[in-house]
């Protein structure tokens, strides 16, 4: 049993995740290194369906209790948004660009165009984010 | 396609809730009168602020029917939170 596959097990053990999410965790995992025999040629990566985004945090010292935050937005859904704001008018995104530059982050906004972000919610799909503190976990990734 | 269900789960920590099952496409078609005004107005705020009316609504529809399957989940201790599009 590998390492990952182990941590969800336990992580399920504890409560901190549900079946469902444990049963999903495992299928990605499998996505990510999927068992083919040898010399056998690996067919076709499924394309990513969503972004999800998991946190699970022990009980604080509020004294609040755990802290559990699930959310699952379909890729769709942020393909549609960075063409909704492809719309943004050039005289509103140099405004922007003058509040960030003022903000000391320099991005040029107007460089910006919907096929680079098409580009980029395409690779989404590589990313795999994972943050472990003692008493919390965060885990950003698309299945 | 549209959504045709959204889901708003809410657990407050004295333990009671309330859970809500909205069918979109009844409410869509009570709130119409209402969208319809709604629509104008963007379209005039689009032709204002000079933004193509079309590719706005086109965007805006594009981003409705990508709403399905969105599911955002946030427990608290014993305060919960769920939102689901399905």
């Amino acid at each position: 049993m590998n390492e990952q596959r182990r941590q969800i097990l336990q992580m399920l053990a504890e409560g901190r995740i549900t079946a469902d999410e444990a049963e999903r965790l495992i299928d990605a995992l499998e996505r990510e290194r999927p068992e083919s025999p040898p010399g056998a040629t690996p067919g076709p990566k499924p394309r990513p369906r969503y972004l999800r985004v998991v946190v699970n945090s022990e009980d604080d010292a509020s004294g609040d209790g755990p802290a559990r935050v699930n959310i699952r937005v379909p890729l769709r859904l942020l393909r549609a948004g960075v063409r909704l704001a492809s719309l943004v008018p050039p005289q509103a995104l140099t405004k922007v660009n003058a509040e960030l530059t003022r903000s000391g982050v320099p991005i040029d906004l107007t460089q910006l165009k919907p096929q680079h972000l098409d580009e980029l919610i395409e690779h989404l799909d590589d990313l795999t984010v994972d943050v472990d503190q003692s008493d919390t976990k965060v885990q950003v990734f698309c299945e | 396609m549209i959504p045709h269900l959204v889901t708003v789960r809410h657990r407050r920590p004295d333990g009671s809730g309330l859970r809500l099952h909205v069918p979109v496409l009844p409410v869509l078609l009570v709130l119409s009168p209402l969208l319809l005004i709604a629509v104008l107005v963007g379209v005039v705020a689009c032709l204002v602020v000079r933004v193509s009316p079309v590719g706005a609504l086109r965007g805006a529809g594009q981003l409705l029917c990508a709403l399905p399957g969105t599911r955002i989940e946030i427990d608290h201790g014993r305060t919960a939170v769920l939102v689901s599009v399905r």
